[in-house]
């Protein structure tokens, strides 16, 4: 099996950047996780597909818009009305969604390799996000585990909270390189390290 | 006497000195000190130019509503006209320079003007410059001749042609409570918000917050003003729920409670720390805005109200007491109004004499009269002053018997020594947000000004804004305004004074008395607009542009309207206010387009992007994608490149990325139901394993988009778009999903970039694949025209379908995006053999266009499927999108522009966009057919040749018309011919 | 301004695209009457006032809102998802 390429390998290049006192104020870096699959529910079938999530990831979703969940290597998120991204660190999982889901109750779309997981995370990770989305980042208005969608100019996100001070962004892999170059730029007012 | 700095005083730091240039000399000045400040303290009292009539002005205002002092910063090469010198900081190294002068500050030839005065009034331009030519010295004509030297005579700073080099960003904030304005009222406002538990923000447009407590004498809480001011913000900055934003101007008011606010971030550092912006635009969403803006005080409009040293009576005592300024020695104070004694008795404990009081008011209030007093003041109540004397400084004032009544002044006019003259005309609050929230301005007899209304929606008012200037009611407006009842209104001294003015806006006496100081509008132009028709206050504003420079009339309008009203023997309130519009204070426009200062958009890239450039490709965007033009060789034109790659696909095989199509999941049980509706032709009838070309047209029956439908499964279909309509054709179908058909089950899912595409075209294009795919086979029977198969290329799995773009045999090969590059390298290498080239955009289109196949050239929103020969692909066996409007009368009919090819004569390039004509005409081009779509030479048919649309194109066949171009001066012979120029059988793409 | 979209929450306004007046019903797909046609492509009503409105929430979840907004105060009075709308006006 051939690894997949990352369009950030390139230009990614771990380092620190910091501030003058030394300090660094958010962390970036790539997950890269081996499967991000969506999963669509017919209407009034949103029920069977959270069931079908915890059933293959163990992962239990809270009711209402967004609510999502996250453990070690996978995660899972509503992103609109009966739509859910499901992410594991292995590869895989959208076989598995197309054995568990039938057209009866929704579809099974792979996007492994149509979308780039970013990381931004540290103390002032909700200050550089805020820069790019019209998002509230409060942890009020955007709980642990949550997931929403957004969009920055052209460039659609779907972003999910995974820490107190922690967000996993999924960009189109077109976009990636691009939106990295400007979350870098934005960064660099806090002192960064790219992980 | 110049103004100068007091012996102690102020809240500068003046243990450290700061240096900077103001017109190339060197001044001093300490930290907390503005521009216009420092000049002060060294004895500068002329700051600029006026903008008309160039004459010499100095400091009126202390802050925002500042009008003459605007001076130019140079960064660099960069130069940033109209800053005010009372909002600038210095800092070491700042370099200003005053504007609107020639030679210089001092001399300045411009001030001839002043003697052409009587003829620069209001409406000068209109009357010299608009309409038909009378004479030489009339007319449209005329000012195209004389505009450069007004441009250069007139106006504000120079804007500088080198870029600007700073950053600026952009943030989005959200909040339950913005408090706008951090003055006694607004801190309140602010604390009782923050302990009732609520997320503040409190943006203050001074470096320095607490707003007049900073220069008031008033004690709060049993200190100074100051002092109490200074510990709420101390708190209030180490409270986890409060943002606190200095030197943040919020200048836009939108809907939904969207406030625009502006943060100086480095403006006034000598250097900024990496990776901050110079400025900050935010964008804050507030669920309730506290509006604690204060207000402004008014100059009174009287003859030579403008000289320099005629300063306002609120800003000397803050230049005194938050800079330890004093503006002059012997101070003399005009007033309508009490506010002005409390002025007079900061001014004299700062250490200045005040000489005479005049006051337009026959009777004083008792408190007004004991301050006088304590002053030593002479006091003269029923007088005006009618002139000023000096030159770039004031040396004495007029003063004559005024009658309050009539307002007619009376007497001889006796001479008061006095180096600086303090205006009080009343105050106005700020309420331009209120105004640009939509709420409509109420006059105030009591006030003498235009007040908030009481209801609003969605803000609430504190303090001055509200008219109210006991400090005790604005403290408690302020904790009203921030929820709190909870916590006690603190004790307050203040000077208790009513300063509701008498309703004095002018004296009329000789010579010019200013209403806008920054436009040079007076009182004569004001009552000329009325003499001359103007009656509305729109037009009135229009006409004398009064309150329209920078200062957006922060210090002119009600004057202005007051004047009016009067010309017009109305009230103020009959003659009504304008609306206030955004921008509060200047904003720059590096701010607003913020991180994508420079940058427009996003690059978008392929999988295979980087092994493009490692290969020598030219870029061409198209949209936001980055696509190969060409691979060219070292000394090859465009030209050449492409015929070379074009020959070679044709002869052997190229390849090309096509992993920007537009691809969409169609999914679910009805999926081939939906496509049935939103296709003119059939889907459902599709078998698995099998690609289908399909059309697609708008409700309106026009052409939308064309591309390939794959049937992956029964319910799984991948749709192709072309890649300018991808978004296009997404919400097109999204919405009939969505608003029209909700009860299908189909989901639509962007998956252009799960999928690397690589197109392999020319007729060794099978052997290329044979050679490299494992897991299927790919001859003609495994693989037929329009198949699908599965497979693997060089362990990467693939999906290949056949199919053509370029006519010739052709597969596109689809991995997964993560394996582009690696397919892509794995393609090539497989391709040696065979001869095969990578081929860029210009090979494509060229390729295409021989074939005469469409694309959005063509498919312009203005085309039907008749008008493009498609009319194979309406289905007649059911209804589609558009199928009830496609054959509307205009859509259909022989005079239609219809999709031909055109073939060059004179065997020169054709050009997209020029024009078909019956009629060659070079000098004067008339009588278009229809234009050309696209063009480029054929290498297959050794001919320039084209695409284009005319006017019953289809039943010219044959004919010789001609391409007239004369934007790029190209004209010539050219025969209308069909669109199949290459293989119009198809033998060569199903061999 | 500022759209409370039913699953998103409150959003700026540049998150949305506007896509027509919401008053107007297509008709069936096998419908052939052209003037009922002809209304649904060109018809619209535009009020000064409250105006049914559809609006996809394009930079968020991507559904389509149907609004009432008051075009003459950008006042945002009432807004659901299309496709609870749509079933409502359907006849049994």
């Amino acid at each position: 099996m051939v690894d997949q390429l990352s369009p950030l390998q390139p230009v990614l290049e771990a380092g620190r950047h910091p501030l003058a006192d030394h300090s660094v104020g958010v962390t970036l870096g790539e997950t890269q996780p081996g499967s991000i699959v969506q999963l669509a529910a017919w209407r009034g079938q949103e029920g069977a597909a959270v069931a079908t999530i915890r059933d293959v990831t163990g992962l239990a979703l809270p009711d209402g818009p967004g609510s999502g969940a996250f453990a070690e290597t996978k995660a899972a998120f509503g992103f609109a009305p009966g739509k859910f991204l499901v992410i594991d660190q292995d590869e895989g999982l959208a076989a598995i969604f197309a054995g568990a889901v039938t057209s009866e109750t929704g579809s099974v779309t792979d996007l492994s390799h149509g979308r780039t997981a970013i990381r931004v995370g540290g103390p002032k990770a909700q200050w550089v996000l805020a820069k790019f989305f019209a998002v509230d980042f409060s942890l009020s208005a955007f709980p642990l585990g949550s997931g929403i969608s957004t969009v920055h100019h052209d460039i659609f996100a779907q972003i999910q909270r995974t820490g107190l001070e922690q967000f996993d962004l999924y960009v189109f892999r077109s976009f990636a390189r691009a939106f990295w170059t400007s979350l870098r730029h934005a960064s660099e007012e806090v002192g960064y390290e790219v992980q | 006497m110049s103004p100068r700095r007091a012996a102690s005083g102020g809240l500068i730091d003046r243990s450290r000195t700061i240096r900077f240039t103001f017109d190339g000399q060197e001044f001093t000045g300490h930290p907390g000190d503005t521009v216009a400040s420092a000049l002060l303290a060294n004895g500068v009292s002329l700051f600029g130019r006026s903008f008309k009539y160039h004459r010499p002005r100095g400091i009126l205002a202390a802050g925002v509503d500042e009008p003459n002092a605007l001076v130019t910063v140079l960064r660099g090469e960069a130069r940033e006209p109209n800053i005010q010198a009372t909002m600038l900081e210095i800092h070491d190294g700042l370099k200003v320079v005053s504007q609107n002068r020639f030679p210089s500050l001092g001399l300045d030839v411009g001030a001839l003007n002043q003697l052409a005065s009587k003829l620069l009034g209001a409406g000068f331009y209109y009357k010299t410059f608009m309409g038909p030519v009378i004479g030489p010295l009339k007319g449209t004509r005329f000012w195209m001749f004389c505009e450069h030297l007004i441009r250069r005579a007139a106006g504000l700073g120079k804007a500088g042609l080198a870029p600007d080099p700073s950053r600026y960003e952009r943030m989005n904030a959200f909040c339950d409570v913005l408090v706008v304005g951090s003055g006694p009222a607004g801190l309140m406002a602010a604390k009782a918000a923050a302990e009732n538990g609520a997320r503040v923000i409190l943006a203050e447009q001074s470096a320095r917050l607490g707003g007049s407590a900073n220069w008031s004498e008033d004690t709060i809480d049993a200190m100074p003003a100051r002092d109490w001011a200074a510990g709420v913000v101390a708190d209030l900055t180490t409270t986890s729920n409060v943002t606190m934003l200095p030197r943040t101007s919020v200048w836009g008011y939108y809907d939904g409670n969207t406030i625009a606010a502006l943060e100086r971030v480095t403006d006034h550092k000598t250097s900024p720390r990496i990776g901050e912006p110079r400025q900050r635009h935010w964008t804050i969403r507030a669920g309730k805005v506290v509006l604690a803006t204060g207000a402004f005080e008014r100059p009174l409009v009287f003859p030579g109200n403008d000289r320099p040293c005629v300063m306002l009576a609120s800003a000397a005592e803050r230049f005194a007491v938050e800079y330890g300024i004093l503006p002059g020695e012997k101070v003399a104070i005009f007033t309508n109004n009490d506010s002005a004694y409390r002025s007079a008795m900061t001014m004299q404990e700062a250490g200045c004499r005040i000489v005479a009081i005049v006051d337009v008011r026959t009777d004083i209030s008792p408190a007004a009269r004991a301050i006088a007093v304590r002053t030593g003041a002479e006091i003269l109540t029923s007088r005006a002053v009618t002139s000023t004397e000096g030159g770039k400084k004031l040396h004495c004032i007029k003063v004559q018997d005024y009658d309050i009544r009539s307002g007619a002044v009376s007497g001889d006019a006796r001479s008061i020594d006095a180096d600086c003259l303090l205006v009080s005309g009343g105050w106005s609050p700020v309420i331009n947000l209120a105004s640009q929230a939509g709420a409509r301005a109420e006059w105030s007899e009591r006030v003498q000004a235009f007040l908030p209304p009481k209801d609003a929606d969605g803000w609430v008012g504190a303090g001055a804004f509200n008219g109210t200037f006991s400090l005790e009611a604005a403290l408690a407006e302020g904790l009203a305004a921030g929820g709190a009842s909870a916590i006690d209104v603190p004790a307050v001294v203040d000077a208790a004074l009513d300063i509701a003015p008498a309703p004095v806006f002018e004296i009329e006496a000789k010579g010019k008395a200013f209403v806008d100081f920054q436009h040079d509008v007076t009182a004569d132009d004001v009552r000329l607009a009325h003499r001359e028709g103007f009656q509305s206050v729109e037009h009135l504003k229009r006409y004398t542009t009064l309150g329209m420079a920078t200062d957006q009339g922060k210090t002119s309008n009600v004057a202005g309207l007051a004047i009016m009203a009067n010309a017009l023997g109305k009230q103020i309130p009959e003659v009504g206010t304008t609306r206030f519009r955004p921008p509060f204070a200047p904003v720059t426009i590096g701010a607003l387009a913020a991180e994508r200062f420079g940058e427009i958009r996003p690059e978008r890239l392929t999988p295979m992007h980087d092994w493009h450039v490692a290969h020598g490709a030219t870029f061409y965007s198209a949209g936001l994608w980055h696509r190969p033009m060409i691979y060219g060789l070292p000394g090859e034109t465009v030209e050449q490149a492409y015929v070379r790659e074009v020959k070679t696909t044709r002869e052997a095989a190229g390849i090309a990325d096509v992993s920007t199509l537009g691809k969409i999941m169609v999914q679910g049980p009805d999926a081939a139901y939906f496509l049935d509706r939103v296709y003119t032709n059939t889907f459902s009838t599709l078998p698995v394993g099998k690609a289908r070309y399909g059309l697609m047209l708008r409700e309106d029956g026009l052409v939308l988009d064309d591309g390939t439908t794959w049937r992956l499964g029964r319910h799984d279909f991948l749709m192709t778009t072309t890649t300018a309509n991808a978004g296009k054709v997404m919400q097109h179908l999204e919405f009939l999903l969505d608003v029209i058909w909700p009860e299908l089950k189909v989901t639509l899912t962007s998956v252009t970039d799960q999928w690397a595409g690589a197109s392999i075209a020319g007729p060794r294009s099978r052997e290329v694949l044979a050679a490299c795919v494992s897991g299927t086979a790919v001859d003609n029977e495994t693989l037929p025209f329009m198949g699908i198969v599965y497979g693997e290329v060089d362990g990467a799995p693939v999906m290949i379908c056949r199919l053509s773009f370029s006519g010739e045999l052709a597969y596109e090969v689809y991995s997964g995006a993560g394996h582009g590059t690696h397919l892509w390298q794995a393609l090539i290498e497989a391709g040696k053999p065979f001869g095969m080239v990578a081929y860029g955009l210009e090979a494509l289109g060229t390729m295409r266009i021989e074939k005469g196949h469409v694309t959005g050239a063509e498919i312009d929103g203005r085309v039907t499927a008749r008008d493009l020969h498609l009319d194979w692909m309406l289905s007649k066996k059911k209804p589609f999108v558009g199928s009830m409007m496609m054959d509307r009368e205009g859509l259909v009919g022989p005079d239609r522009l219809q999709l031909v090819g055109i073939m060059s004569l004179d065997n020169l390039p054709l050009n997209g966009g020029a024009h078909i004509v019956e009629e060659l005409d070079r000098e004067n081009p008339h009588d278009s057919i229809g234009h050309m779509t696209a063009a480029c030479y054929s290498p297959m048919l050794g001919r320039h040749i084209g695409l284009a649309l005319v006017k019953a194109g289809k039943s010219r066949h044959g004919q010789r018309v001609f391409t007239s171009d004369p934007l790029r001066k190209r004209f010539g012979p050219v025969e209308i011919v069909s669109h199949h120029f290459y293989d119009p059988e198809g033998k060569r793409m199903h061999g | 301004m500022i759209i409370k979209c039913p699953w998103c929450g409150p959003r700026d306004s540049s998150e949305f695209v506007y896509q027509g007046e919401g008053g107007r019903t297509r008709p069936d797909q096998s419908s052939t009457d052209q003037s009922a046609w002809n209304a649904y492509v060109y018809d619209r009503v535009n009020t000064a006032g409250d105006h049914d409105e559809i609006w996809q929430h394009s930079g968020g979840c991507r559904s389509h809102l149907k609004i009432i907004r008051n075009t003459v105060t950008h006042k945002v009075l009432s807004v659901v998802f299309a496709c609870d709308t749509q079933d409502q006006e359907k006849p049994a």
